[in-house]
């Protein structure tokens, strides 16, 4: 069964081949039949790549220890999940399940994809496929999942113990589908590029792609700083680490091409900057890839002492980005240029955006392979560490984060500022509210902290602020808003929320960054501490045995005013004794929004060392996301994204009565 | 043969999926401008909404739609030219070579990486096999599985437990003995078991845990030879020579021909005989400075503990010239010269006297100001 996997991994790769070649020489000659080969091959490619993975899972979940990379990432003890999740913890793996993304959106734009024009469809599915090809080679030739050994161990050398944790099951895969969701747009690009036209229909085409990329790229990183939170053992949720930029770069350039690809379809402006954006993004995901799988980033010096995965990416890279840039250098002049418009207008301020966004994108970028760059020339090790960003990247949000409600309000073609900002009075009123509570009864010694609380009621209030005015709230009758409120295009409520999202997330940081506390003390069974008026109680550690770690686990109880129990908080240490290692399980209490943190370290002669956080807001940071995603996720749904296909039109008589009637 | 079959209808499937839609008569295109129409349309009863809902002034929304209306006419001027007419042999080859690549392309690369012959082997699978065709390891991860699920079964620790010991995995060992004593009750045998496992997972030393263990084996049963032999050597170890050199003999006398601890204790005691005529064994350099900040038993036991590892490695390992070179150095130091005289007739007898290493320890030993002798004893 195990070799059946291996060989529907080779035939993926023979099918990627004819995809990428066969339909991209079909639509030069617009051969019917041969662009008619893009759907079928991409959806068998799909499916043998599909049945690859499940047998390499297959054979996880059965400890399958003749196959080299069972043996070095599973256990048989390990629970079932770790098992499962193992697949995608190690690099062959997760470079497959890359991979197998990748086909599943392959397959989603040969199925979705019906109603393109043809030779668009076909364009599309041949980049689509010649990405595949790189990286089946890839994975064939240096990192195949399914190299064989004989005889077979009889245990495997278990899973990073940091890993087996249930965040391995969401974030990866979260996280992939962004990444990989932006080669759908980039497809788009290139196939525009090749094809030498770009239209309305185009920009439709590519909106919602980029939204779901966007929606699961937000999740993932999401995820993926709560998970580094809880795990770690020492409160931070975003490290400014090359990982974690490496997933944020993307994230900014996509959250640019979202709000370009409106300017290109509204007002048909900006097509060859959205192009260009759509390239870089998704090259900015090939960066990641190469940062994370290469191993340049533990040490510049380990990537030169075993190259051959880290130059073969590097070769990936250097064929796409240069490729598409270099097609995009020759191309882009003999596309039709859009209208001019005025400065102060909705396109207008979607420009801003775009370059405040690339911009920080700018100032990630540096700040992540500069180190690398240095230590490549130099050999010297530096760090550019939370100071370089702080100093960079927050200035450069701030003024696009204000200027943010004031974007949706504007009207296309020519805005009225003035106009804006008086319906935004209210919203304003109510920040200089918040910054004035937060400076005079809670902390005045921070103004930082109260004018980051301001900014956060800013972002969300001005967010609601365009539903309400979109409703006509105040001009016209309640019950004529509240109709008028349900018939709002669902993009508008995307738009909403996701600005909604992003200030919770803003109070999120400014709360458990500029109002938390902290304290380390060595503890007794018995003792009470205190902190920021929260009485914790240490009672007693227990040996817990797990299915395959030693568990140390701290009892703690947080007390109400009157000494009785709140709530009870273990907090422990896991040892790992395959890969003798420990890990920390952060006990973790969520009171409202915010959250006490205890992680525990050594006994020592005077007792536990423990660590207390108190961090208030923590889970808005992460609840932003959420909202962020649910915003994403109904701009989606906008009936008009489905539009562009002349054989869906039947459809459209339906919808538009219940509109007309509001 | 059924993974030839399988892959051979996967290929089949593989190249239908190229041949079907190559070989199916072309269906009528239909015109790329439809789509933009489409869209457009869409842009203008949006407009027609919003001006509705009095989100944009008429003004605008009349302007909004003209603007449409321009491109909705640019679009119905620009006729897409359409292609057609004979295509070239070459091109008329590029369907045939698509359909034989993906056979030839896949059966070639997998020839090269695949191992087709290697089964898959699930681990429970071969667990179940019959034990004559296992493997030691395969029968031990089964007596493991077997034991995570039924934790109470004494006697499987108790068979395990040797195994153990013989593969190496002394803490492994030390936890199947404990596991056995606990539920089968303590008996000599298990115990001073238990307290071999211990020394060897501590690297030779002879701890409280395991001294323990070997006093409870006497308890049991007071000729436990074991147990006596690994308490000589803690004797030994806490430098209480004599009483070890003692405890040996009596073993050396008492025992019957062919037990094997008979032998450990002549070969003990000869090793000891070699010691007690030179009193006070000696660590190296950096061990000698940071014993100073200790109590001078805690020293003693410490410098002991060094050379006597060194020693050990020595024996164990003797093709090692920089740890004789070290081994003489450290009895040098302590000013123990006669002794460093010992080790470099160990060493030079352990690497061949006429060996490169030889002459290099002999020729070390010579610039500290020591000579080859005769052997001591």
């Amino acid at each position: 069964m195990v070799e059946i996997g291996h060989f529907a991994l080779v035939l993926a790769l023979a099918l990627g081949l004819v995809q990428m070649t066969v339909p991209l020489i079909g639509a030069r000659l617009r051969d019917e039949r041969m662009m008619a080969v893009a759907g079928p091959v991409t959806l068998a490619g799909f499916v043998f790549t599909a049945l690859s993975f499940a047998i390499l899972t297959m054979a996880y979940a059965r400890s399958d220890f003749s196959l080299q990379n069972v043996w070095e990432n599973s256990h048989s003890l390990k629970p079932m999940l770790y098992k499962i999740t193992g697949v995608w913890g190690n690099h062959e793996g997760s470079m497959l399940l890359w991979v197998f993304i990748l086909t599943f959106f392959g397959a989603l734009v040969a199925i979705f994809g019906r109603n393109l024009p043809t030779t668009l469809r076909a364009t599309v599915l041949a980049v689509q496929g010649s990405v595949g090809v790189a990286f089946f080679l890839f994975i064939l030739i240096t990192s195949n999942p399914f190299t064989r050994l004989s005889p077979a161990p009889v245990e495997g050398r278990d899973l990073n113990p940091i890993l087996q944790d249930i965040g391995l099951a969401i974030h990866p895969p979260l996280l992939y589908l962004g990444y990989v969701g932006f080669s759908v747009s980039f497809a788009f690009s290139v196939a525009a590029l090749i094809e030498g036209r770009i239209d309305a229909a185009w920009a439709r085409w590519v909106r919602p792609w980029t939204l779901v990329a966007w929606v699961f790229l937000t999740g993932g990183i999401a995820m993926g700083s709560y998970w580094a939170y809880y795990e770690l053992g020492w409160g931070g949720f975003w490290f400014w680490d090359p990982v974690e930029n490496a997933s944020f770069m993307p994230w900014l350039a996509g959250t640019a091409l979202l709000h370009s690809a409106i300017v290109m379809e509204k007002r048909s402006a900006l097509k060859i900057w959205t192009l260009l954006l759509a390239i870089l993004t998704f090259s900015l995901s090939l960066l990641g890839t190469f940062l994370v799988r290469s191993g340049v980033l533990t040490s510049v010096h380990a990537f030169a002492a075993d190259p051959s995965r880290g130059v073969f990416i590097l070769c990936i890279l250097m064929l796409f980005i240069g490729g598409s840039l270099a097609l995009f250098a020759l191309r882009a002049s003999s596309l039709t240029q859009g209208g001019l418009f005025q400065p102060i207008s909705r396109e207008g301020a979607l420009v801003l955006n775009n370059l405040f966004l690339t911009t920080a994108t700018a100032t990630v970028f540096i700040g992540t392979l500069y180190p690398l760059l240095v230590e490549a020339l130099s050999g010297d090790k530096i760090s550019v560490g939370p100071p370089f960003f702080n100093l960079t990247f927050i200035p450069l949000m701030v003024p696009l984060l204000v200027l943010v409600p004031f974007g949706p309000l504007l009207a296309w073609k020519r805005g009225d500022a003035l106009a804006a900002a008086q319906r935004l009075m209210f919203a304003f009123a109510a920040a200089l509210a918040a910054v004035l509570v937060t400076a005079f009864l809670i902390d005045g010694s921070s103004a930082i902290a109260a004018l980051g609380v301001g900014l956060a009621i800013w972002l969300m209030i001005g967010a609601l602020t365009d539903l309400a005015v979109k409703a006509g709230l105040g001009n016209v009758e309640p019950s004529v808003a509240w109709r008028r409120f349900i018939g709002l295009p669902r993009s508008v409520f995307g738009t909403a929320l996701a600005h909604l999202g992003l200030g919770l997330t803003v109070l999120g940081l400014v709360g458990a960054i500029c109002f938390g506390t902290e304290s380390v003390l060595t503890m007794k069974p018995e003792q009470i501490t205190e902190l920021s008026g929260k009485r914790v109680r240490f009672d007693n550690v227990v040996p817990v045995q797990g299915p395959n770690y030693n568990d140390e686990r701290a009892h703690f109880s947080l007390l109400g005013p009157a000494g009785e129990v709140r709530r009870e908080i273990w907090s422990s240490r896991r040892f790992y004794p395959v890969r003798q290692m420990n890990t920390t399980e952060a006990g973790i209490a969520t009171l409202g929004f915010s959250q006490l943190y205890i992680s525990i370290g050594e006994t020592t002669e005077s007792g536990l060392v423990v660590r207390l956080w108190w961090k208030p807001f923590v889970t808005l940071i992460w609840g932003g996301g959420l909202v962020m995603m649910a915003g994403g996720t109904l701009s989606l749904l906008d009936r008009r994204l489905r539009v562009g296909a002349p054989a869906r039109r039947s459809r459209k008589g339906a919808v538009k009565p219940a509109v007309e009637a509001a | 043969m059924l993974f030839w079959v399988i892959a051979a209808v996967l290929t089949l499937g593989a190249s239908l999926a190229v041949l079907l839609p190559l070989a199916a008569r072309p269906k009528s295109e239909s015109s790329d401008t439809a789509h933009d129409l489409e869209v457009y349309r869409d842009q203008l009863s949006e407009l027609d909404r919003d001006l509705d809902r009095g989100l944009i002034q008429p003004s605008e929304a009349e302007q909004a739609r003209a603007e449409i209306g321009r491109r909705i006419l640019r679009l119905s001027a620009a006729r897409q030219e359409q292609a057609g007419g004979e295509r070239s042999f070459g091109l008329r080859l590029i369907p045939v070579i698509a359909v034989l690549a993906v056979p030839l392309v896949s059966w070639a690369v997998y020839a090269r990486l695949g191992s087709p012959d290697i089964p898959s082997q699930p681990l429970s699978e071969r667990l179940a096999r019959n034990p004559a065709d296992s493997t030691v390891d395969e029968l031990v991860a089964r007596a493991e599985s077997h034991l995570a699920a039924n934790p109470s079964d004494g006697r499987g620790w108790e068979v395990l437990a040797p195994i153990y010991m013989r593969m190496q995995r002394f803490s492994d060992s030390a936890r199947a003995y404990d596991n056995a004593i606990r539920l089968l009750g303590s008996n000599a045998d298990r115990q001073s078991g238990l307290g071999e496992a211990l020394v060897n997972a501590a690297g030779g030393r002879i701890a409280g845990d395991a001294r323990a263990a070997f006093l409870a084996a006497l308890e049991h049963d007071p000729s436990d030879a074991r147990s006596q032999f690994f308490l000589a050597m803690a004797s030994a170890q806490d430098g209480r020579m004599e009483d070890a050199v003692a405890s040996w003999k009596r073993m050396r006398d008492s025992l019957p021909e062919g037990s094997p601890w008979r032998g450990a204790a002549g070969q003990a005691l000869a090793q000891a005989g070699l010691e007690m005529a030179e009193r006070g064994p000696g660590p190296g350099q950096e061990e000698v400075e940071a014993a100073t900040a200790m109590s001078e038993q805690d020293r003693a036991e410490m410098i002991a503990g060094m050379v006597e590892r060194l020693d050990e490695r020595l024996r164990e390992n003797p093709q090692d010239g920089e740890g004789w070179k070290q081994l003489i150095r450290s009895h040098l130091v302590l000013g123990d010269a006669n002794k460093a005289r010992d080790v470099l007739a160990r060493a030079v007898e352990a690497l061949g006297a006429d060996t490169e290493q030889a002459k290099a320890v002999i020729a070390f030993a010579a610039s500290n100001g020591l000579k080859m002798t005769e052997q001591v004893q």
